[in-house]
């Protein structure tokens, strides 16, 4: 664990470099200050605080493909990625039949080697692959965030080589990275929009005197707030049911925020002047990782529906 | 298990939360037939008084009611943990009506830091025991969300202080032997202050409550109206034009425990919204969203009520409970009315009639308490500090 004065040092080493580096050159400050070790022996310490800094500076780096490793017991060296899911989706971005692997799924960036989980139905396992980027179809993600420089990868490959791993685990993981990722962003969001209220005078009088102002950003907090109570229950809990529901909650959270900010902002808030569109951009696409606040939310409804029982509390 | 069981086991003090949990769950198991209440679906106010009476009167005597309150109004000390889990148990079993169950909870806590020693020291343990009903006379006719404005004055005579004024929304006044008053003793200019709360017996000359009938049918709360009531200076809480600091120090109780109970009561009417509805009725995509409202204002909670116990100060960021409680119990019961719409609407049997009760005092969830509104002002002011509104 690590605790007290040595958290602070950590969190503030964290920031500096969320603050000054992204990409490649994040991955470097991460290794000097040694966040892969503190992964292993403080994970929740070294995923909490590093995803929410990496959202709120919008910086990207590899350190969720060491998160999803780390999650089903493997390493990655500098040239390897782990395939992410299909948007919106959980499963492993891979299906195995008759000895041919078929794969879809998105990689943080395009590196020499990839490592890819693919569901075995017949054998009712999922399997880690390691192969050359090189037979994949790659196309560089543009989409609405292309700052986050995530590659879509399409392939088909033989099954061989492979080894059984625990998905869920990495989804798990995953999910709650990505969920703090996004309650970083949306903290950041506020923050843009607290400060144009506080600045931006109209009819003699900075806006954030407006009522209809301060409530939107009132909400925007309880909605960031709400999504962080869930994760500190998802860490006590650590069960795939609370995982999910805490992703799913800063999924819909960061969607609130973004809303709110966007509107609190106004003209300046929709250009690509303001700070606030890469935060507005990074999590609509953060939202879709590890399954969305709707595709989540669906397959708990339905679960709920069909057992007719709530999924068990986190005890007092 | 009596009290001497639970000193046996060296739980006076330090309470080892884990253990009181099994232990009480499996008192709670014993002793169901005992707990249970007479009736079944809706009840009148009436019978849930009696239930919550009889309820606080078993686990008072005991001992489990008494952990977490200070040895020096009958309790057993330790931290306020298996307070609240009590609460939570209680509601989950569906023993006791959670509307009013938390009274405790939310004017015990400052009555024992503020009131005179001797005072709390007879009358809280009346209140616990369920041998009381207590009242908080704090909203008036002309002060709503604006507490600082109110009017109901407290003038000093010779031998003590006479009362003359109205309340309104006053829970349970009917029922009240005590009640916990907030006064005006400076000049109205004076705002905060200028305000004294005061310990009232509801018995004293002067007092007239008139309940007024909610729209689920029941009457909850009160006008109360006061008329050159006297009231002994040593049943003065915390100093003269001091009573501010109490009513401040209250309201973060209220958000609290009784807020953690609340999410037990929203998990269990959940629950039974489940396991009763055709699931053809269910949308899946809102009751996931609801399943996840309920969790996450039970995590919120959770936060709130451990930070409590590890004695750390409780304040303006509590609002987001009252706002996130007030989003998720209204959230369930918008959920009722599409899966049960004949039970909401038009179904009159005492089953049908609890969810529509439900349903219909779940609107309340956003007003009572300082409404949603002003919870956002407080936030955005105390936590976001955005600076004045006006």
């Amino acid at each position: 664990m690590i605790d007290g004065d040595d958290l602070d040092l950590f969190e503030r080493s964290l920031r500096a470099a969320t603050e000054r580096h992204t990409g490649e050159a994040l991955d470097t400050a991460l290794d000097e200050l040694g966040w892969r070790d503190a992964l292993s022996f403080d994970t929740r310490a070294a995923v909490s605080r590093l995803f929410e800094l990496q959202g709120e500076a919008a910086a990207t780096s590899s350190a969720l493909d060491h998160v999803l490793a780390f999650a089903i017991g493997r390493e990655l060296d500098g040239s390897t990625s782990i395939l992410l899911p299909a948007i919106g989706r959980w499963e492993a971005p891979g299906h195995v039949e008759q000895g041919r692997v078929t794969v879809h799924g998105f990689a943080t960036a395009s590196r020499p080697s990839t490592m890819l989980v693919a569901h075995d139905a017949d054998a009712d396992a999922d399997m880690a692959f390691r192969v050359g980027t090189a037979e994949f179809d790659v196309r560089s993600v543009r989409g609405v965030d292309p700052g986050l420089g995530l590659v879509e990868m399409r392939g088909e490959l033989d099954a061989i080589d492979a080894e059984p791993v625990a998905w869920s685990d990495a989804v798990s993981l995953g999910q709650i990275a990505l969920a703090h990722e996004l309650v970083g962003a949306s903290r950041q969001a506020l923050a843009l929009a607290r400060e144009h209220a506080l600045e931006r005078v109209q009819f003699g009088q900075p806006i954030a005197r407006f009522q209809a102002v301060r409530h939107r950003l009132a909400e925007a907090l309880v909605a960031l707030e709400t999504a962080s109570a869930v994760l500190d229950a998802a860490w006590l809990d650590r069960t795939p049911v609370t995982a999910a529901m805490a992703k799913a909650t800063a999924g819909r959270s960061g969607r609130t925020v973004a809303r709110h900010c966007q509107q609190v902002l106004a003209g300046i808030g929709f250009t690509n002047e303001h700070d606030l569109h890469r935060y507005v951009r990074r999590i609509l696409v953060l939202d879709q990782l590890f399954g969305s606040h709707t595709t989540l939310t669906k397959r708990l409804g339905d679960e709920v529906r069909t057992t007719r029982t709530l999924p068990r509390l986190l005890p007092l | 298990m009596g009290v001497q069981g639970i000193d046996d086991e060296g739980w006076g003090s330090a309470m080892d939360l884990e253990a009181f949990r099994t232990q009480l769950d499996t008192w709670l198991d014993a002793h169901a037939d005992e707990l249970a209440p007479e009736f079944t679906g809706a009840a009148t106010l009436d019978q849930h008084m009696e239930q919550i009476a009889k309820v606080r009167r078993l686990t008072f005597d005991a001992g489990w009611a008494r952990h977490g309150w200070p040895e020096s109004v009958g309790g057993l000390g330790g931290s306020s943990l298996p307070r609240a889990y009590l609460s939570e148990a209680l509601t989950a079993r569906d023993l006791v009506y959670s509307g009013v169950y938390s009274m405790p909870e939310v004017l015990g806590p400052s009555v024992v830091t503020f009131a005179p020693r001797e005072l709390s020291a007879t009358m809280l343990p009346r209140f616990l025991r369920g041998d009381e009903v207590w009242c908080q006379g704090f909203s008036e006719p002309g002060t709503g969300s604006n507490l600082a404005s109110l009017t109901c004055r407290a003038a000093r005579a010779d031998d003590g202080w006479r009362v003359t004024g109205q309340k309104v929304w006053t829970s349970l006044a009917q029922y009240a032997q005590r009640c916990v008053l907030l006064t005006r003793t400076g000049t109205i200019e004076s705002a905060h202050r200028g305000i004294t709360a005061l310990f009232l017996d509801m018995d004293s000359p002067g007092i007239t409550a008139r309940p007024i009938e909610t729209m689920h049918g029941e009457p909850e709360f009160c006008e109360v109206f006061f008329d050159d009531v006297a009231v002994p200076f040593d049943r003065t809480i915390g100093r003269e034009n001091e009573g501010w600091a109490f009513a401040m120090d209250l309201l973060p109780y209220e958000r609290s425990t009784s807020l953690w109970q609340r999410a037990a009561f929203l998990h269990r009417r959940l629950g039974d919204l489940v396991a009763e509805a055709d699931p053809d009725m269910i949308d899946p995509v809102k009751l996931g969203e609801v399943t996840q409202l309920v969790y996450a204002f039970r995590a919120r909670s959770r936060a709130t009520v451990h930070r409590m116990a590890r004695g750390e100060a409780l304040g303006a960021e509590t609002s987001i409970d009252k706002v996130l409680l007030a989003t998720t119990e209204q959230a369930v019961f918008d959920l009722v009315a599409d899966v049960l719409p004949a039970a909401v609407t038009i179904d009159d049997d005492a089953h049908c009639e609890r969810w529509r009760t439900e349903f219909l005092y779940s609107r309340a969830a956003s007003i009572y308490g300082g409404s949603s509104e002003i919870q956002r002002n407080i936030i955005a002011r105390r936590v976001l500090d955005l600076g004045d509104d006006r």
